[in-house]
């Protein structure tokens, strides 16, 4: 079998042995069941009109989206930034890569069998979320399947750039730094939307540079988009004359340029992290 | 065999590449020097220790050897290719000095992980473990998780693991460190084994004794840098020296007999004596001057350097 085959189903054998599969299995059947009450509640409880009920459910959904999202960019931080790090300073790395493999092939199998391990969470919760809130209240968003890849490739974004700052920092510098520039990168976002109601210029520039930097919050602002009809935008932004300042609507779908930056970004800081772990003194 | 090099068509075969060869290896950490020029060779076949303190860049070298760790100067060829080679490293076996394997893994599969690592064929995984798992010793334990396993149970599974592939080179970093008098008692035997076979076994210790057991030929290595090399009888020869008692002479009379070696009294009253660099053999001749000067020989007893002397007057210890 392939080095990077082998790794990455050694990665994968390790999260199921871990338990880490079943934590989130076990998190998720919680989560996905407490949204269903609430989806619910919310259609069924009497307390909206229908017109109301026709608002809150896209934005709970958002809401429950924005939920996994957070844990999915947690979990690539954290698993990520375990990933090379630990097991240099453990040792288990030296007995791998003295054996007839590149190191470009172990962090590869690393980094493929994590993406596998965020794709496969992302789909299962999306997939039973949409379940759940179409059972509960019979709404369906526009595109679940684009918005769930979309969440996924925000995870697969911060996953990579965390393996590579791996390959350097330990394992707590690593997800911190990745933790707290994937939350900047938010804030970011949220300034963007804000600038743009306000016009305020300068703020708008900044917004949009940190995007193309850390593309995990325009990724996230793509999936919004295939979440909520096009109805409901309207609505919102009829409603409020700084309906433009909500993080959580998106007017434009996610430019087919800036999916291309995002496939470039993380092609290239795979790159970096493999050449850096290359280069790395065990 | 593993490294040979075909004939060519003149019927007339290169001659086979040393084990190890490094020329003026050197590694450097910012101003620290952790190896400073590290020349020596490794014939195929032999146990060869790799001795020296603390600190005296050892698994520097194995780092280097192993392309673990890139050198900042010199060079150096494993099997007949560059340190570092990939595909050489199908015929190599390491044993880290310090190490972990994934507790969450049987010693089994631990042990295939390896085989598919170094591309083994499928139907050869199951028996290559299991081989392994007997030499080593953890036969029955192969489907216990490597987190319940104590540290000399784990240098084990590391040995066995080195061991994975009839390697014709196998690098030991300190193999016996975790481990108590039975098992290195077994690794030795292990060693010799191996030698055996062909095997070529650079062996890492600090350990004098376990050099002194297994190795063929040592490199005693100091401040990054060799500091002798030979087989063991060749580092422990020191001239001859003996501790004489004699009575019946006046004192100072060992003056007279300067020629044999360098003197010294060893006692108030003169009559113990330790008598160093002498001429091999000369032992029986210095009695004979000693009575023919009128003495009495109470008592002869011939010294013998050890390797730990040797050791120590090579590290400018003592």
């Amino acid at each position: 079998m392939n080095p990077v085959l082998t790794i990455a189903s050694l990665t994968v054998r390790e999260a199921v042995r871990r338990r880490l599969v079943a934590a989130f299995a076990v998190l998720s059947v919680v989560l996905v069941g407490a949204s269903g009450w609430a989806f619910y509640k919310l259609s069924h409880g009497g307390a909206f009109t229908s017109g109301e009920t026709n608002l809150a459910l896209p934005q709970a959904v958002v809401l429950f989206m924005f939920m996994f999202s957070f844990v999915v960019a947690l979990s690539a931080s954290a698993i990520g930034s375990l990933a090379v790090s630990s097991e240099i300073d453990s040792g288990v790395l030296q007995t791998v890569v003295a054996r007839p493999v590149r190191r470009s092939e172990v962090l590869l199998g690393k980094w493929l069998g994590l993406a596998g391990l965020l794709g496969a969470y992302t789909a299962i919760v999306s997939g039973l979320q949409v379940a759940v809130v179409y059972w509960t209240s019979g709404f369906v968003a526009p595109d679940p399947a684009a918005a769930a890849a979309l969440v996924f490739a925000e995870g697969v974004v911060l996953l990579t750039f965390v393996l590579l700052l791996s390959t350097r920092l330990s394992a707590l510098a690593g997800g911190v730094v990745g933790i707290a520039l994937f939350g900047l990168a938010w804030l970011a976002g949220v300034g963007g939307t804000l600038a743009t109601a306000f016009n305020i210029h300068a703020l708008h520039t900044a917004s949009e540079v940190s995007q193309y930097l850390l593309p995990t919050n325009g990724l996230w602002q793509g999936a919004i988009y295939y979440l909520e009809p096009s109805s409901f935008v309207t609505q919102q932004l009829a409603a409020s004359p700084v309906g433009q300042g909500d993080p959580f609507l998106a007017l434009t779908a996610p430019p087919w340029q800036y999916l291309v930056w995002a496939g470039i970004w993380l092609a290239l800081v795979l790159t970096l992290g493999l050449v850096s772990f290359e280069r790395r003194e065990l | 065999m593993p490294g040979q090099r075909a004939s060519d068509p003149g019927g007339v075969q290169p001659p086979e590449s040393p084990a190890i060869h490094t020329i003026e290896l050197s590694k450097r950490y910012r101003a620290v020097v952790a190896l400073a020029g590290l020349s020596m060779t490794v014939a195929r076949g032999e146990v060869f220790g790799f001795l020296g303190p603390n600190g005296a860049g050892k698994t520097t070298a194995v780092k280097l050897l192993l392309g673990l760790s890139r050198p900042t100067g010199g060079e150096a060829m494993v099997l007949g290719a560059p340190a570092g080679d990939i595909e050489t490293r199908r015929q190599i076996g390491y044993l880290p000095e310090l190490f972990r394997f994934q507790s969450w893994l049987t010693a089994r599969e631990v042990l295939i992980l390896h085989c598919r690592l170094m591309r083994m064929t499928r139907q050869g995984w199951a028996a290559a473990a299991e081989d392994a798992l007997h030499v080593v010793g953890l036969e029955g334990r192969g489907d216990d998780k490597v987190g319940t396993f104590s540290k000399g149970m784990q240098q084990r599974l590391g040995l066995g693991v080195a061991l994975l592939g009839e390697p014709a080179l196998v690098v030991l970093d300190e193999p016996t460190s975790a481990l108590d008098p039975v098992g290195r008692h077994h690794v030795r035997v292990i060693i010799r084994e191996l030698r055996d076979r062909g095997t070529t076994v650079f062996l890492n210790t600090h350990l004098l004794e376990e050099a002194e057991h297994v190795c063929d030929r040592v490199t005693i290595i100091s401040k990054g840098r060799s500091v002798a090399t030979g087989t063991l009888a060749e580092l422990k020869v020191r001239r001859p020296s003996a501790r004489l008692r004699v009575t019946g002479l006046p004192g100072g009379w060992w003056r007279r007999l300067g020629s044999f070696g360098r003197w010294t009294e060893e006692t108030p009253d003169g009559e113990w004596l330790l008598v160093e660099e002498m001429s091999a053999g000369r032992v029986p001749e210095l009695v004979s001057a000693i009575v023919a000067l009128g003495g009495r020989v109470e008592a002869v007893i011939p010294e013998h350097q050890s390797l730990e002397e040797s050791f120590l007057k090579l590290l400018g210890e003592t």
